[in-house]
């Protein structure tokens, strides 16, 4: 697990891939912080990582990224961490478009194609 | 034994409360569901994980009692879905409609 500080390739996930569940790697985005945390078992590791490193668990959202999928489908949003009744999201994925746009903003940014 | 989830074969596993492991295990059987078209074998790996984690789940001391059985039960009615001919009739709305509502507990229990 780690939270990135710099720019990763695509292709430098492929391994991590393909390490723990073949096709995916897990993240999580702080949307107020604009950082990423990547490459934990579950997205729940991720956010308490973050949160530990000084994130506030509202800001956090969990995506998984496909590094073999060239499209937009790269990007999923789907993890528990999601559920955020207090916030009004009460799906696994993400329901406010501003915060979605933020998320693949944040996340393109960090992983390079 | 090759698990996918290695930390929580582990004993990680074993920390999460009740609806923290189902609702994880929703997770994969939502992945499962919506790769079924465009990614028969991504499908598949995810299925795999889900039943990976539900067995974690029937091995994990706590949930000995009441709730064995109605694990037991989600096992083999998931498997009769994914890798069977559905004789419980199960559909993919049912399977979310089950596993969110711990999901959703879950959410409810977080600390953050």
């Amino acid at each position: 697990m780690e939270i990135l500080t710099k720019p990763i390739l695509m292709t430098e996930l492929k391994p991590l891939a393909e390490k723990m569940f073949g096709n995916l790697v897990k993240a999580v985005v702080d949307v107020e912080r604009e950082m990423m945390a990547l490459d934990g078992e579950f997205h729940s590791d991720l956010a308490e990582l973050l949160v530990e490193n000084g994130s506030a668990g509202n800001n956090l959202w969990g995506i998984d990224i496909h590094p073999e999928i060239a499209g937009d489908g790269w990007l999923e949003f789907d993890s528990m961490i999601n559920l955020k009744p207090q916030l009004g999201n009460r799906t696994r994925g993400v329901d406010d478009s501003a915060i979605k746009e933020k998320i693949i903003r944040i996340a393109s940014k960090f992983i390079k194609k | 034994m090759n698990y996918q989830h290695q930390n929580a074969a582990c004993g990680q596993w074993f920390k999460f409360s009740i609806f923290e492991q189902m609702g994880n295990i929703g997770s994969e059987v939502n992945r499962a569901i919506n790769w079924r078209e465009q990614s028969p074998a991504d499908s598949q790996a995810a299925t795999e994980r889900a039943l990976e984690l539900l067995d974690l789940t029937l091995a994990d001391p706590k949930n000995r009692g009441p709730r064995l059985k109605e694990l037991w039960r989600v096992r083999e009615v998931l498997t009769d879905y994914f890798y069977g001919d559905n004789q419980y009739g199960s559909t993919d709305q049912n399977w979310r409609n089950y596993f969110d509502a711990f999901a959703w507990a879950a959410a409810l229990q977080r600390k953050f």
